[in-house]
């Protein structure tokens, strides 16, 4: 068990830099999540921590040890891959004992150890199949059992969950998170999926183009984000990000959208921020509004209703209840509560306060 | 519905008429050459031909193995082959493994890849006189290591070439997780690459073995006597000035079509799977 630290840490491809001076510290025992879009250099950061990508620059510790130079073998850590990377010639009881194979330890002490393994992730009936004869469900279970069958110093997971169906995604959420409190194994995971994160991590590090845009608890970065791409990053349904103006403290936005409120901030070029829950709809109190509009559609999730209207070619959604009974076209009222708003910069894409 | 039944009945006697032809083409001249080495020398020639042996005998099977030494010669021809073989599919599986997953700067993966196939351009009856010296300087001309070296030589291009799309088609994460698993790099290939690539691997043998089997034009030059000869050689030897043993050429040849249909045929489970593997994931 061990902390993992980056200090300047640069990786290029080429002339092309997927992890640009990357500084982060991963402390002991902590759940960590890489989460970003595609492209953004999360499976890179946690590849270098492998052993599979080297370090172009800067170093990279687990522990006191700098690992820059050293082979994944002597690294300590597991890793579970996004297609589980299960090896198919071998049954499953081989694939989970491959690592105590590799490490040497004797026949029967490797048969107990991966039954017990196996007893852990339900798979004790599965222990003589191939790879190609199980589930996606049990496939998944079996790279987790590969990976706790010894204690690493650092779990890493590369989009685990990805290959689920949803039922089982969520299931198997729950799962992983209990299991990284009982074994208290410091651990890396990454992710696009911004629910994963948000429910998984005790902090996630939201990248972007190789750095990190902002670092923190999943809270402070849904109630807090710095910059337009954490805000419209997080969040399902998305952020509404509205472009405009503001002038003294109040926003002008398309379609004649105006919400005053927003201290004395002026920004030329602004871009506005609401979670769909921060966001009223208003049907018969018009004074109230900051703006009105026809209903574009009204989607019933269950737990409320989606309401979404258009402002010039912005199309703004609000989360109104489940019993909200509006139709197409109906005039409503959108409320914007400028206390719950975020206000951003569309030249530098950070946050202004107001 | 009844002529969709129609054309699948025509479309099916299409295809049992052309694979009749292709066998046809393919196996009559094994029978024939097979029939021929049971026959006496003057049914060989009797027209109308004898389609079938009509008083078998061993005669030209005593005459090839046991007056001559053809035995030796299936027996050089066996050791050379197998020793091709071998040595190319060690070799070649490392190079290949080696170019199909190592780290080159800029265009070297490809530059090497086609060095190494580009030595296959050359028609081999350019080297054989600088072989011929070669192995006459080293005192080894006579000697079936100066065969197997030259068919090495020949065959290691391919198995190289080979190996490498059978290694680029696996899974480069099933080796990186052996080694995050613990494993070292040699592990991981030995452990995991190698025992998928099984199929590649038997495709890459019969394909060196057939063409150290059948190789004629190095044989002649780099062999003398029956200390090193082998089948094609041996068989080759028996047009002479005066006559044509056609009796003794179809018994030895028939022989010599035997290991190798076994080698095939304990095979072909893989080599099918091995020639279809890149088109058919899974």
């Amino acid at each position: 068990m061990a902390s993992v630290r980056f200090n300047d840490v640069s990786k290029k491809f080429g002339n092309f830099a997927a992890v640009a001076n990357l500084t982060l510290e991963i402390m002991d025992k902590e759940f960590l999540v890489l989460l970003g879009p595609s492209g953004c250099g999360k499976t890179t950061t946690m590849r270098m921590v492998a052993g599979l990508e080297e370090v172009t620059a800067g170093d990279l510790y687990i522990g006191n040890d700098r690992i820059n130079d050293t082979l994944p073998k002597y690294r300590d850590v597991a890793m579970v891959f996004q297609s589980y990377a299960l090896y198919p010639h071998l049954t499953v009881e081989e694939n989970i004992g491959y690592p105590l194979r590799v490490r040497k330890v004797p026949l029967t002490e490797r048969k107990r150890q991966v039954l017990d393994v196996a007893l852990r992730v339900e798979l004790d009936g599965l222990l003589g199949r191939r790879p190609k004869e199980l589930s996606g469900g049990q496939r998944q279970r079996v790279a987790l059992a590969r990976a706790i069958i010894r204690t690493p110093r650092v779990f890493l997971m590369d989009e685990p969950l990805s290959n689920l169906d949803a039922k089982l995604r969520v299931q198997m959420r729950a799962e992983l998170k209990h299991l990284q409190h009982e074994l208290q194994v410091t651990t890396i995971y990454v992710t696009h999926d911004q629910i994963e994160a948000m429910t998984l991590a005790h902090r996630v590090a939201v990248m972007n183009k190789g750095i990190i845009e902002q670092l923190g608890k999943p809270k402070d970065i849904y109630n807090n984000p710095r910059t337009l791409f954490v805000a419209g990053f997080i969040g399902s349904p998305p952020m509404n990000l509205i472009d405009g103006e503001v002038q003294d403290g109040v926003f002008a936005g398309p379609g004649g959208l105006r919400v005053p409120g927003l201290g004395r901030a002026t920004v030329p070029r602004a871009v506005l921020g609401v979670r769909p829950e921060d966001a009223q709809v208003v049907i018969n109190s018009a004074e109230e509004a900051n703006f009105s509009a026809p209903i574009y559609s009204a989607e019933l999730t269950g737990e409320s209703t989606l309401v979404s209207v258009r402002a010039g070619d912005t199309l703004l959604t609000m989360r109104a209840d489940k019993n909200f009974a509006g139709d197409f076209d109906q005039i409503v009222g959108v409320r914007i509560r400028p206390e719950r708003a975020f206000l951003f910069d569309r030249e530098s894409r950070n946050r202004v306060d107001f | 519905m009844t002529r969709s039944r129609a054309s699948l009945i025509s479309q099916r006697i299409a295809a049992a008429v052309a694979i009749a032809v292709a066998l046809i083409l393919t196996l009559f001249p094994v029978y024939w050459i097979a029939g021929n080495s049971f026959k006496f020398d003057i049914d060989i020639f009797s027209v109308p031909p004898q389609w079938f042996p009509a008083n078998p005998t061993l005669k030209h099977y005593n005459a090839a193995f046991i007056e001559r030494p053809f035995l030796q010669y299936g027996l050089n021809s066996l050791i050379i082959a197998m020793a091709t073989t071998i040595v190319s599919l060690v070799l070649g599986t490392m190079a290949g493994y080696a170019l199909a997953r190592f780290k080159y700067p800029g265009q070297w993966r490809y530059q090497i890849s086609f060095w190494i196939l580009s030595t296959r351009m050359m028609p081999p009856i350019v080297t054989i006189i600088p072989l011929y010296l070669a192995f006459n300087y080293l005192d080894m001309l006579n000697t079936k290591w100066a065969v197997v070296i030259a068919y090495t030589a020949f065959n290691l291009p391919f198995a190289t070439w080979m190996m490498k799309s059978y290694f680029q088609d696996l899974p480069v994460e099933l080796e990186e997780a052996a080694m995050v698993d613990g494993d070292t790099r040699w592990g991981a290939f030995l452990r995991v690459a190698l025992p998928l690539a099984r199929p590649g691997l038997a495709a890459t043998a019969i394909f060196c073995l057939i063409i150290s089997w059948n190789e004629f034009l190095l044989a002649l030059i780099l062999t003398l006597t029956e200390r090193s000869q082998t089948l094609p050689i041996g068989i080759a030897g028996r047009v002479t000035q005066y006559n044509t043993y056609w009796g003794e050429i179809s018994a030895a040849g028939f022989t010599a079509c035997i290991p190798i249909m076994i080698f095939a045929f304990v095979v072909q489970k893989h080599l099918v799977r091995g020639l279809s593997f890149g088109a058919v994931k899974g």
